[in-house]
């Protein structure tokens, strides 16, 4: 039994149909990769695992941990441990930095939970290692986040990621619109939540370096799964690399 | 009276009017910028809050309405204010979540208009409501005596520069100031008031970091709620008593709200201030006397509220505290 298992999986946007008979596993430790074109369905499958709404899942099985997750709603998801870091960075810009890292860590607070019961394996990093590990961020705790740099703001929401308590990573598109030495960081930060013990489900459309840093990749083309395998055997396999995602 | 003595008293009615505004509108601020929910019903909690307030205080005798038709004049329990002032919030919270939950919640992912026909039909049936069971006369709401049987809290006090005040207006002012200060702890300095801020921006973001969400939501309505019912309660010996007061206080409360700027509390209490002063200032202000033309200014109070609100809409469209990017 792998992780997470999605088993013939049929997504909808309203009417549109999105995800067509998907069927993927992630295994416990590993990074994998799911690549694709632009509107291929990539985002849609991790919203389907994440419980975010929309998409509605209409068919087929999302399994966590063996446990049936499909249509279960989003918070509890992520209670249970799985957490997704979406496109665009999603930091809370009428708070401070401070904050926007407190947020990540509400949850793991008793009076919180509301009477649902946590389900995680692997503790979130401590504040004191985050701002140890973003000294810029250190710096400017109190500010507002809306005020930061654009790069700034990329390191944040990272940052936040790394203080999720969760087993399953779901990364969005985390090197879209970086600076190159930028995107060494987030690979870094990556890396590390990596051997931290969770398991990462990367999600990008930059395949080549997606698959430097995966250990398998599956490939996704309008909702339906056309490559799964190891990310060697995706190198070379040059056909299907310049057919779907023209590298 | 000295100038300075007269300009004090309009400065101290503009903050007890203001403080009014200020109840109602934080609340209906913090649920319109959080839940982007539109309640034109926050006018019927004040309606409720009055209504309980009256008879939770004082001993009533209704000499209209259905309720004394069919035998039940005497309505009023005569517990007196301080039971007023603790019992109608807690009401008004707990019909404030019910609201949520059976009205609200499933009209928070529709459009504006369908908030506004549904809240404000409920407004109606409110005011309806009670106009059938009370009669639509205006009941005395007397002003309080006493609280707690030694605390004087009605008749006139003798302040500094001011000269003589109603003691009950300095109450309200600082029944207010102490409200609204423990909401803005909660909400700025809680773990409960971060879930809340930070959902105004992003829901789905907050829900996915694993934050159950509807649950602060449903308190966000219920604090707003009681914050309209204690306005009534604190505003109820103030102003009228009758079963149209929940409409009529609605737009200048709406007001306050875009004034200040949707969202903030520091926002709904400039806002309030704004209008309270506005209000007081053009009916405190002696007529000016140009040669044979007189200019009273008293008349244009109501008008001088949308004035001052479309000034300040024009210069500054989110309202004085409003952030750019929520303006409505």
């Amino acid at each position: 039994m792998s992780l997470l298992d999605l088993s013939n999986v049929d997504a909808y946007y309203g009417e549109s149909h999105i995800l067509r008979d998907v069927t993927m596993s992630v295994e416990e430790g590993e990074i994998c990769a799911l690549l694709g074109r632009n509107g291929a369905g990539k985002t849609t499958t991790l919203r389907s695992i994440a419980g975010a709404t929309p998409p509605e899942v209409r068919d087929g099985t999302v399994t966590f941990k063996g446990r049936d997750i499909t249509g279960t709603p989003a918070e509890d998801v992520s209670a249970g441990g799985i957490s997704l870091v979406p496109e665009e960075r999603r930091i809370f810009p009428n708070l401070t930095v401070a904050e926007n890292l407190h947020l990540a860590e509400v949850v793991r607070n008793k009076s919180n939970t509301w009477g649902r019961s946590l389900s995680f394996d692997h503790e979130g990093m401590s504040t004191e290692d985050v701002y140890a590990q973003f000294p810029r961020l250190d710096e400017r705790r109190s500010q507002r986040a809306g005020t930061l740099s654009g790069g700034e703001q990329q390191m944040l929401a990272i940052a936040r990621a790394l203080k999720q308590s969760t087993d399953l990573l779901l990364l969005d598109e985390p090197y879209e619109g970086l600076a190159p030495k930028i995107i060494e960081d987030v690979e870094e930060a990556v890396r590390q939540i990596s051997e931290d013990g969770t398991t990462i489900l990367l999600v990008e459309q930059n395949a080549a370096a997606a698959i430097k840093l995966a250990d398998r990749a599956y490939v996704i083309d309008q909702g339906g799964i056309v490559f799964d395998g190891t990310a060697d055997e995706l190198r070379a396999d040059e056909a299907t690399r310049e057919r779907y995602l023209g590298v | 009276m000295s100038i300075l003595s007269e300009l004090m008293v309009i400065l101290l009615n503009g903050l007890q009017q203001g403080a009014i505004y200020v109840l109602l509108a934080v609340g209906l601020s913090i649920i319109l910028g959080t839940l982007k929910f539109v309640n034109f019903a926050h006018g019927a909690l004040y309606l409720i809050g009055t209504y309980a307030g009256l008879f939770i205080a004082l001993d009533v005798t209704l000499s209209s309405g259905k309720l004394q038709e069919w035998g039940y004049a005497d309505i009023g329990l005569g517990w007196g204010f301080l039971a007023a002032l603790i019992l109608v919030p807690m009401l008004v919270f707990a019909i404030g979540l019910l609201m949520e939950r059976l009205l609200a919640r499933s009209f928070y992912d529709r459009p504006d208009t369908d908030q506004i026909l549904v809240t404000f039909g409920l407004a109606i049936v409110v005011q309806e409501l009670f106009r059938v069971l009370f009669g639509s006369n205006s009941l005395p709401f007397n002003q309080p005596e006493y609280i707690l049987s030694v605390i004087p809290v009605s008749g006139p006090m003798t302040l500094p520069i001011v000269g003589q005040f109603p003691r009950w207006r300095l109450w309200v002012i600082g029944i207010t100031a102490v409200l609204v200060g423990l909401v803005y702890l909660l909400v700025e300095h809680t773990d409960f008031g971060l879930v809340v801020r930070a959902g105004t921006r992003d829901a789905e973001m907050v829900r996915l970091l694993g934050i159950k969400i509807s649950r602060p939501y449903l308190v966000v309505f219920g604090i707003g709620a009681a914050l309209a019912g204690v306005a009534g309660v604190v505003g109820g010996p103030l102003n009228v008593v009758n079963p149209t007061v929940g409409m009529d206080i609605l737009v200048p409360a709406f007001l306050t709200v875009v004034i200040g700027g949707v969202g903030t509390i520091a926002g709904a209490v400039v806002g309030g201030l704004v209008i309270g002063l506005t209000q007081a200032a053009l009916i405190g202000l002696p007529a000016l006397t140009i040669g044979s033309f007189t200019l009273n200014f008293s008349p244009w109070a109501q008008v001088g509220l949308y004035a001052i609100a479309a000034i300040i809409l024009l210069v500054r469209p989110q309202g004085i505290l409003g952030d750019e990017e929520v303006a409505p």
